[in-house]
């Protein structure tokens, strides 16, 4: 039964196909369907980011003699305000925990074989956005480490030569890291990449009403039927129960463990030893410390950074490069991945010895 | 001389004009959008500073100063003349520290080394430590961009 208002509003907006079409929409149900919930809880998460770093911005106050002292404000007199901090820190890491768990399921079951390739190119890019998010949100509570790894991470691209220092001074808004620098990472961090991230989730989720969900490789091929569930509610459902268990391990855990503070960076002081950038970047960071001054005639730095930049395009290009049939297995990508992921393991604990 | 045929339509004529037109109009917004974004250089040519504050230095130790937006490193030698150095290096720009019992320069964010005159020995910086080159005149310390004067990469 439709009220008045709700007619008068579909005439206008024409809801009622959206709301035909999640009633319509089922997912598939088998032993690898655990992988789905990856996305919502991604979603989950980003919506916590949303919310407290809203919240967030009401005392930030981004510049160099203020910023340190805000958040310090922040985790001391405003009410639950180590809370929220601790929470936005915390959500962060468990986002970007669960981007790269989705894309290793992604890659792992060769989901993203055509007719996925754009999803898979889309969700590269919100990886590279998140990512973004946890590099600038490091730099804003301005402490010594923030500083040395803002200065080595915006250092990096300075080694492709040619266009690299015009991006290091993009990055940072000057040739070194100063109070501009801060201003310009809040910047990033609250109004540039959100519009991005905005615009590539609506695609990325567009995609994957238009295209549908993969099956496992096993399914794909062959005609029989595989069992289904509808999205409305029964999927939403269970969703939640998720989502409520990843609500409780991110509160119990922002609650024990804020995220520490330390004295305000000072931009002539020497790097504090012991400087480490956010887990994530971990492997990258050992993968800098190793590679020697000099390899042949090529700075050590120039051919790491040469190196990820390649990686990272093959990365993107992973399906046009993969575009068996989907019922093939694809041995050598899986044996890659592994790889991969075995790579960034023992650098991560390496790095932490 | 006229041609029999032309070698574009007057179509393509128009387009070409068209595309020129919007890609001129498109550079002239692109232009200052980037002027904008790039701030001017703010490394300094020279800086004076008062040679009273530094006289009194130990050997075989360092002092701070400012170099534009980068430290600068005093350091007086045991022979009590005295050498400049750009305090980041060479490697990711992290700001160094003076060991002065090991004489060497230490950058702690991925291990670098530096012999006491500023020379690369370990770790993955790939270049000696910047150099300034230093007078004294008067009352006054000029610190100014070095030469051609560097010291030798390893
Ligand atoms: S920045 Fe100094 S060793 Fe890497």
């Amino acid at each position: 039964m439709k009220t008045g208002i709700q007619s008068w509003l579909d005439e206008r907006l024409g809801f009622s196909n959206i709301l035909g079409f999640l009633k319509e929409k089922t997912v598939p149900q088998h032993k690898h369907s655990i992988w789905y919930y990856t996305g919502s809880a991604i979603l989950l998460f980003f919506t916590i980011q949303v919310i407290t770093g809203f919240m967030l911005v009401f005392y930030y106050n981004p510049t160099l003699d203020g910023a340190n002292e805000s958040v310090a404000r922040i985790m001391t007199e405003i009410p639950l305000g180590w809370i929220i901090r601790s929470v936005h820190s915390w959500a962060a890491s468990f986002m970007i925990a669960f981007v790269f768990i989705h894309l290793l399921s992604t890659w792992l079951s060769k989901s993203y074989r055509n007719p996925r390739e754009l999803t898979w190119m889309s969700g590269v890019f919100l990886l590279a956005v998140s990512l973004g998010f946890g590099f600038t949100g490091y730099l804003l509570p301005w402490d010594d480490l923030s500083l040395s790894a803002t200065k080595v991470g915006t250092d990096i691209p300075s080694s492709i030569p040619l266009v690299g220092v015009w991006v290091t001074k993009l990055l940072r808004g000057g040739e070194d890291v100063t109070g501009d620098t801060l201003t310009r990472f809040f910047g990033f961090h609250v109004s540039i990449l959100p519009v991005f991230i905005f615009i590539l989730l609506g695609v990325h989720i567009y995609l994957i009403q238009k295209l549908g969900m993969s099956l496992p490789l096993a399914a794909e091929g062959k005609k029989e039927k595989v069992r289904e569930i509808p999205f409305w509610p029964n999927f939403v459902f269970r969703e939640m129960v998720v989502w409520l268990l990843l609500l409780g391990i991110l509160f119990s855990l922002a609650i024990f463990f804020p995220p520490s503070l330390d004295k305000a960076a000072d931009l002539m002081a020497a790097a504090p030893e012991g400087i480490k950038p956010e887990w994530y970047f971990l492997f990258l960071f050992q993968t800098l410390k190793i590679f020697p001054a000099k390899i042949l005639f090529l700075n050590g730095d120039t051919l790491a950074v040469f190196l990820m930049l390649l990686a990272g395009i093959l990365f993107f290009f992973l399906p046009i490069m993969d575009n068996k049939p989907t019922e093939r297995k694809g041995r050598i990508i899986t044996i890659i991945a592994l790889v991969v992921i075995a790579y960034a393991v023992v650098m991560t604990i390496w790095s932490l010895l | 001389m006229k041609l029999k045929h032309s070698l574009f339509t007057r179509r393509q004529f128009l387009n070409g004009l068209l595309g020129g037109w919007l890609g001129a109009l498109l550079a002239s917004f692109l232009y200052p959008v980037i002027k904008f974004v790039f701030p001017p250089t703010r490394e300094p040519d020279q800086v004076i500073l008062a040679f009273a504050d530094f006289r009194d230095m130990k050997p075989n130790s360092v002092k701070n100063f400012l170099w534009g937006t980068k430290p600068g490193i005093l350091k007086k030698q045991d022979d009590g003349s005295y050498l400049a150095f750009v305090g980041v290096c060479t490697h990711l720009d992290c700001n160094v520290s003076y060991l002065a019992d090991q004489r060497k320069f230490f950058c702690a964010c991925h291990d670098g080394w530096y012999d006491e005159n500023g020379r690369n020995i370990g770790g993955p910086p790939p270049k000696p430590l910047r150099r300034l080159v230093i007078s004294i005149e008067g009352e006054d310390l000029i610190i100014k961009r070095e030469g051609e004067e560097r010291v030798e990469d390893q």
